[in-house]
């Protein structure tokens, strides 16, 4: 490499007080540091310690490199000029080919073994079955039975007068684990008299008002865990969207294109809240074989 | 030898043949002249590295100057300081959502239900000396990482250095991007709280979402349906392992290139294609670039000490169930989250077969944003048809197309990311959150556009006055 030092004659020393005063402030920061860690201090002060101690000994390299390099300026080739490209490209490929065409040579064979190492590639891809299960009817059921009752967040049955009219609560199976309160978790709304109009085909499933929707949002699966009584809509934190409790939870805005869907109920002599069946339709976000 | 003629040397004996090093330090000795410990060093690497001609050259390995160049070199040093920090978290972090009852220090949660690893990320931020300290370290330095990797690839792309001979080296930091920024979303994803439990819910759905192999590929991955109460163990090993190692080995082949091709520089005298001019690694640069690594170092440190990150406990355990308001990610995920917010509901129905409307924003979308990335470098060789070996920088000003191109692209992410976040202004201004949905949904079409136009105007206009005598 060939090299030039514009001002080698002459050698500037880096100021000192700077580079002490650095050096002092990392002694000081580290004895702090340890000082703090020792007395269980807050982590303003341990962090706050640890930090002037890296930033004085950080600054004080940095000073003195800089210094430095205002009179080491030197000059060098890049190892790849611009120039002969075209010739030095073809002059490598010239002598890959000479040490390795060995191989090509054999054409036959040459491609067997590529399409060998295919093979083995691609049958590697078998090991991400062990990953985890087949989807099975996972995505497409919930933990609701015929018969299954509304219970709380505490596990109490939840009965008809658990709830008053204008009410909401948050409702799982009977008996349901958390990885089944997960997708069978539902919105469970009193309605006043009158207030409430079923959907035709769903006139069975809110008996006395009570109506339940699925909490689990249509768009990207988060738990619709806001309701506006005033404007009677279930809103999703995660991307607002927002659903009209009145008319089958249809999404009125946001980015949720599938209403929630709604879960049918009855309620047994003892005045609790069960399921007639499953959702009858896949619950939370879409996919390709709803 | 060396010893015997040392002796021989305090002896005084005579008829020992001296070699000129050994006098040197015979006399140091003698009359208490200091001498360099960098002499010993520098033999032993030669008599146990060997190749000391290639060493020689290496010692002054030239780097150019520029405040410019240092940008990369941040990102460099949040990895180091990620794996530092991070292999303290390992010793403490438990990755099983088996559940447990939580008997530590914090007391509003005392006796709660949660899952062994958030259980153990509360110990490590409340009961362990400094741990919270490191975890804001890390978390701080994940932030920064991803920040300078972006504005590192901003100057390579406005300087145009992606160029040949350096087309691969642009390829392996665009990869680089795309897996320290999916390595983020696995680290805090880790520590099961409601916030990043809900993350994991969507990242689910949007795995589902995805035509013909979603629901299979969703639940391989997952463990199951959500939640399959295997996950955290399944991301653990990919965190602190998998991604780590595939991004040690990108940045040590990104770093090799750089180092046997030199550092690109910028217009200036002396400098040309050919002829590389900056300061040499040995001191200048090495000292420098030291004090850099403990500067970052230093201001991550001072971040976790005085600004909260992501205060788990505040949060809770992820219970499927429940859910929080103002639920952002971290913010280089903030323009996808956008993106899906900003996304129409158009769910497309093909038979019975279905393709839900966040298809498009968190997979379509991120694939035509990253692929171009990719393959940049040759992009631009089809619209230019430029081929040739540059070592010298383009400025940035002086490109009205790649300077519009560049200025419409980074706009268009800035308003998703405004976006992500559009309940948060929406609360803050008081205003309605469909208006402004709206208002960010006609930005992200209009604004890139107008951006694009404006620079490309505004560039060729400065660029005239002096463009001709620059030549």
């Amino acid at each position: 490499m060939s090299e030039q030092r514009p001002d080698q004659g002459e050698r500037r020393h880096v100021a000192t007080w700077p580079a002490g005063l650095g050096i002092a402030a990392t002694v000081a920061g580290a004895v702090a540091f340890v000082v703090a860690f020792w007395v269980d201090a807050s982590n303003a002060w341990i962090g706050g310690s640890l930090a002037f101690a890296l930033l004085g000994l950080g600054l004080t390299l940095a000073y003195w490199g800089r210094d430095l390099a205002g009179d080491q300026v030197i000059a060098g080739r890049y190892p790849i000029p611009p120039e002969n490209t075209e010739d030095q490209s073809a002059a490598l490929a010239t002598q890959l080919d000479e040490h390795a065409s060995v191989l090509t040579r054999r054409g036959f064979l040459f491609k067997g073994l590529v399409f060998g190492i295919g093979v083995f590639a691609l049958s590697q891809v078998v090991l991400l079955g062990a990953l985890g299960p087949w989807p099975g009817d996972s995505l497409t059921t919930t933990g609701w039975r015929r018969g299954r009752r509304l219970v709380d967040s505490e596990g109490e049955p939840i009965t008809r007068d658990a709830l008053a009219t204008g009410g909401f609560i948050v409702a799982f199976p009977e008996g349901s684990d958390l990885h089944q309160r997960a997708d069978s978790q539902v919105a469970l709304l009193h309605f006043v008299n009158g207030e409430f109009t079923p959907l035709s085909g769903r006139e069975t499933w809110s008996p006395e008002d009570f109506v339940a929707y699925s909490r689990v949002c249509t768009h990207a699966g988060c738990s619709v865990a806001q309701y506006a009584d005033a404007d009677q809509v279930l809103l999703c934190p995660c991307h607002q969207s927002a659903f009209d409790v009145l008319n089958g939870a249809e999404p009125i805005s946001g980015p949720a294109a599938r209403p929630l869907p709604q879960l049918p109920l009855a309620i047994d002599d003892e005045g609790v809240l069960y399921a007639q069946s499953d959702f009858t339709e896949p619950v939370g976000p879409g996919f390709w074989n709803a | 030898m060396t010893s015997d003629r040392r002796r021989a040397i305090e002896r005084g004996a005579e008829g020992t043949p001296l070699r000129d090093h050994d006098l040197k330090r015979g006399l140091g000795r003698a009359f208490r002249v200091r001498t360099s410990p960098l002499r010993p060093a520098g033999r032993w690497l030669h008599t146990n590295l060997g190749g000391s001609k290639v060493l020689r050259d290496e010692l002054r390995h030239i780097f150019p100057d520029s405040w410019a160049f240092f940008l990369g070199e941040i990102a460099l040093y949040c990895f180091i300081i990620l794996v530092a920090t991070g292999i303290f978290l390992a010793l403490f972090f438990q990755a099983s959502e088996a559940p447990v009852l939580y008997e530590g220090s914090y007391t509003p949660l005392a006796g709660a239900e949660m899952s062994i690893a958030y259980d153990s990320v509360l110990q490590i931020s409340l009961d362990v000396p400094a741990g919270l300290l490191v975890r804001q370290v890390h978390h701080w330095s994940a932030l920064v990482f991803v920040a300078a990797l972006i504005i590192h690839m901003l100057r390579t792309f406005f300087t145009a250095s992606y160029r040949r001979p350096r087309r691969l080296n642009w390829l392996l930091g665009a990869i680089l991007l795309l897996l320290v920024g999916l390595n983020g979303l696995f680290g805090y994803s880790l520590p099961d709280d409601l916030l990043s439990g809900t993350g994991l819910r969507i990242a689910f759905s949007i795995t589902e979402s995805i035509p013909f192999v979603g629901p299979a590929l969703a639940t391989v991955l997952f463990g199951g349906e959500f939640p399959s109460g295997g996950l955290i163990a399944r991301i653990y090993p990919v965190h602190i392992f998998l991604l780590p190692a595939a991004i040690g080995g990108l940045l040590g082949a990104h770093l090799g290139l750089l180092w046997f091709q030199r550092h690109t520089q910028f217009p200036g005298p002396g400098r040309s294609d050919r002829t590389v001019v900056g300061t040499p690694l040995i001191p200048a640069y090495a000292l420098r670039t030291t004090g850099y690594l403990l500067i970052i170092s230093g201001v991550c440190t001072a971040f976790a000490a005085f600004v909260q990150i992501n205060p788990v406990w505040l949060y809770g355990p992820y219970r499927p169930w429940d859910a929080t308001t103002a639920a952002q990610p971290d913010w280089y995920m903030g323009w996808l989250e956008g993106a899906v917010r900003l996304m129409p509901a158009w769910d497309i129905q093909i038979g019975g077969l279905l393709i839900p409307g966040i298809f498009w924003p968190a997979v379509v979308l991120p694939g035509l944003i990253f692929t171009p990335l990719f393959v940049l470098p040759w992009l631009d060789w089809v619209v230019t048809r430029d081929g040739a070996f540059h070592n010298v920088l383009l400025q940035p000003g002086r490109h009205p197309a790649r300077a519009a191109l560049g200025a419409g692209f980074v706009t268009f992410l800035s308003v998703l990311l405004v976006a992500g976040a559009n309940d948060v202004f929406a609360f803050v201004w008081n205003w309605p959150q469909p208006l402004l949905l709206l208002i960010l949904q006609i930005l992200t079409i209009v604004l890139p556009p107008i951006v694009a136009v404006v620079t490309f105007a505004l560039v060729r206009t400065w660029d005239r006055p002096w463009a001709s005598t620059a030549g």
